[in-house]
């Protein structure tokens, strides 16, 4: 089902988190609401569920405006950061509860927990109480509960947080399956990139009560709509260069020079923003400075590079690069790739 | 003892003389009263050796023979040496000489007879009625009313007057006014009628004020967690005045609307309802103002408890439920019920164990009444040693009744840490993330 947002606005007291929000989820969708801490995607998960009150604007499931509707008449499922899973019930019991609270029949409560707990493989789980599970084992039942009454859309708040790094590349995956299974329409809030590009078909990536792009996972990251959207994706992060436009020329602070940048003439001061694997040996020289730090990630090493001219940049190489701390290195950036924006961060 | 630590006893000693003064000491002592007959009659100190008309009827009924029962009765008036000595004394010596001329170690059964011998004296008649009653007395040859300080004096007047020697130590026994050592509390406490009215009424009494406490506790903890929080501390605060007032100034207010001349009587007078005392009119009538006063004084416990126990239930489990579709009803019953099953198995035994002994408000309220409708067990322990209108106070007794009152707590105490598993209950916090 389709979820629009229209002109959305949440106040707590006296502040305004956020403001005028539009956003369409389409129908079978899954999209992340990305952002650091404090930026309003669980604020915006909570009224889309019900739970805080819109001060302003629609929410529609649909053509349905639920905006004055209690979260119990919205029928949506929500998996919460900490499951909230009853701890008095066990796990059928928990899954259970929507359709208990609607009165539906005994026998057919149970046909559809059976087929639920199948889908997201936790049958043989069902008599355990919530503290005698796993994370990983909580947050299939925490799904399964959110699922078991077909809700019209699926919302996951930071579901994956509580896990430990192996579950976590697990649970992705599952997450994902399971949707595309059912075929929800779902919405994602976490503040971790990977998550967010990894599981799901678009991202709305949020800054201060908006949305600052909305984009699929690769066109994000290749053409980030400002210097924010650069610096939040990418893992290990970008570096920013103060630049100066000169004729046809672009001037880094070391000095280093590039021909034809394609900017208007009115530019004159820029940021150039160097992704870590935009810089490296294998796009030939032009560009040094000293090793100033290595971070060995096994398949992978990073590289700290101090430029001449004192700025930084970072490089990431596969493993074997033969160099240590205080070496100098000659090395190259790929032109192609370099985003440049303004001063004031919007992408030129 | 190497590593026996007199700094630590020093800082206990008060603590430990507090203990030991305030509580090991008057429930040792209580335990010890029991198994004794002490009572006003008695007084807690010595006694002495005195035979009256009860005495004998309680000797009749242990079986003494009616020969011995008829002496110790009828030992009546003699005119012996001692008496007209005495009489000498009083009335002159020419009143005892005539006395002795006409009835020499005469015997009479009867005052009236000893009394008509001293006024038909001839020439020394005794004229005021009054001085004859006295005169009388001289000769009185009778142990019953007459008081001995030492138990060998008794026992001596036993044997002048010609009581077998064989019943000496049961008389004895029956006239010694002291204190002794008895089980006999306890066999009284089986006996006696009354003891299973006061069960049947502590039973009532628990009960109804448990369910009154933790039901209004519960209602109010649930009610004002859906408030606002600014309207449910005030609710809460007026729900906890009944704790912080004085007992007394609380009773009073209850009084003052139960009255036959209070706040419901007149209320209703004007609707023409007869004006009575809404207290103390029935059984009925107290019973419900006993519960009401304890119930409300009570559910403010509850009332905390529940509503700390309820903020502490995970914001996401209660959001969960509602996305789940759960209605209020449903959330209560279903998530927040469930999670109060520890504070309420705590609030049902701490309140079953302190109204087992509590009692200040029924005796500030009915006292008891009407009759002995709401005497429960720890009051009838407080009236019979402490307030008894007979003003014979039974301490013996009374320390029974409480005694038993602490061997039913034991019990009680004993069945909710088994049927509870309180053990696990205070182990780990029950309220789970």
């Amino acid at each position: 089902m389709q979820i629009t947002l229209q002109n959305f606005t949440k106040t707590f007291d006296d502040v305004t988190v956020i403001e005028d929000m539009n956003l369409t989820v389409k129908d079978g969708e899954m999209l992340a609401l990305l952002g650091p801490s404090g930026c309003g995607k669980s604020t915006t998960l909570f009224a889309i569920c019900g739970i805080h009150r819109v001060n302003g604007g629609k929410i529609l499931f649909g053509d349905r405006d639920v905006s004055d509707l209690p979260s119990q008449k919205r029928n949506v499922g929500v998996v919460f950061q900490s499951y909230a899973l009853y701890p008095h019930m066990n796990a059928y019991e928990n899954i259970a509860f929507p359709l208990k609270v609607r009165k539906d029949k005994p026998a057919d409560i149970k046909r559809q927990v059976h087929e639920i707990a199948k889908l997201t493989h936790i049958e043989e789980l069902l008599e355990r109480k919530p503290g005698q599970l796993s994370g990983g084992q909580q947050q299939r039942v925490a799904l399964a509960r959110a699922l078991v009454r077909k809700p019209d859309i699926l919302l996951l708040d930071e579901p994956l947080a509580n896990l430990d790094a192996k579950l976590r590349l697990e649970m992705r995956a599952e997450i994902r399956r399971i949707q595309l299974e059912t075929g929800i329409t779902a919405i994602l809030v976490t503040h971790d990139q990977v998550e967010a590009m990894s599981m799901c078909d678009r991202i709305a990536l949020m800054h201060d009560g908006k949305i600052v792009q909305l984009d699929k996972p690769s066109e994000m990251y290749n053409n980030p709509a400002n210097k924010f959207v650069a610096d939040f994706l990418g893992n290990p992060p970008i570096t920013f260069l103060d630049a100066k436009h000169q004729g046809d020329l672009l001037v880094l602070p070391n000095g280093h020079e590039i021909k034809n940048p394609k900017l208007a003439a009115s530019i004159q001061s820029l940021q150039v923003g160097i992704r870590p694997e935009c810089f490296g040996p294998q796009f030939g020289t032009g560009i040094k400075g000293v090793v100033k730090f290595i971070e060995k990630q096994g398949r992978e090493e990073l590289f700290d590079i101090e430029l001449t001219d004192g700025s930084q940049l970072r490089s990431i190489q596969p493993s074997g690069a033969d160099l240590s701390i205080g070496d100098d290195v000659d090395w190259g950036l790929s032109l192609d790739d370099l985003l440049l924006f303004d001063l004031q961060g919007e992408r030129l | 003892m190497k590593n026996f630590n007199w700094l630590a006893l020093g800082f206990l000693a008060p603590a430990l003389i507090v203990i030991t003064v305030f509580f090991l000491a008057p429930v040792i002592l209580t335990g010890i009263f029991s198994f004794t007959s002490m009572s006003t009659s008695t007084g807690v100190t010595g006694g002495e050796y005195l035979l009256n008309q009860s005495g004998l009827r309680a000797l009749a009924d242990k079986g003494l023979n009616q020969v011995t029962l008829d002496q110790l009765n009828n030992a009546g008036y003699v005119v012996d040496e001692q008496g007209l000595a005495a009489l000498a004394e009083k009335h002159g010596t020419a009143t005892a000489d005539e006395m002795r001329k006409l009835h020499d170690n005469g015997q009479f059964s009867a005052r009236r007879d000893m009394e008509r011998a001293l006024k038909d004296l001839k020439a020394n008649k005794i004229r005021s009625t009054k001085d004859r009653k006295a005169a009388a007395e001289l000769f009185k040859h009778s142990l019953l009313n007459e008081r001995f300080e030492a138990e060998a004096n008794f026992r001596v007047a036993l044997v002048e007057g010609d009581i077998p020697i064989e019943d000496h130590e049961i008389i004895v026994t029956q006239a010694y006014t002291g204190w002794v050592w008895t089980v006999d509390n306890v066999k009284l406490l089986f006996s006696l009628p009354s003891t299973l009215r006061y069960a049947g009424n502590t039973l009532i009494y628990v009960t109804l004020t448990l369910i009154f406490n933790i039901g209004f506790g519960l209602f109010l903890a649930i009610t004002t967690f859906y408030l606002p929080a600014k309207s449910a501390s005030t609710f809460r605060a007026i729900w906890f005045l009944p704790r912080i007032l004085p007992p007394v100034m609380y009773v009073l207010l209850w009084k003052w609307l139960t009255w036959d001349t209070g706040f419901i009587a007149t209320t209703l007078s004007w609707v023409g309802v007869a004006p009575k005392n809404w207290m103390l009119d029935t059984s009925t009538h107290a019973w419900v103002v006993v519960v009401l006063i304890n119930g409300s004084f009570g559910a403010s416990l509850g009332m905390i408890l529940f509503s700390s126990a309820i903020k502490a239930i995970p914001s996401s489990i209660l959001y969960s439920s509602e996305v789940d579709g759960a209605n209020r009803w449903q959330q209560v019953r279903y998530i927040i019920l469930p999670h109060l099953r520890w504070p309420i198995l705590f609030v049902t035994s701490y309140q079953t164990l302190s109204l087992l002994t509590s009692f200040e408000h029924i005796l500030l309220s009915t006292e008891g009444g009407p009759g002995r409708a709401t005497e429960v067990w720890s009051l009838a322990a407080y009236h019979i040693a402490l307030d008894n209108y007979g003003g014979n106070l039974q301490y013996g007794l009374g320390a029974t009744f409480a005694v038993a009152l602490v061997i039913i707590g034991i019990i009680a105490s004993l069945f909710y840490l088994r049927f509870f598993n309180f053990n696990e209950m205070v182990a780990k916090p029950k309220i789970e993330g």
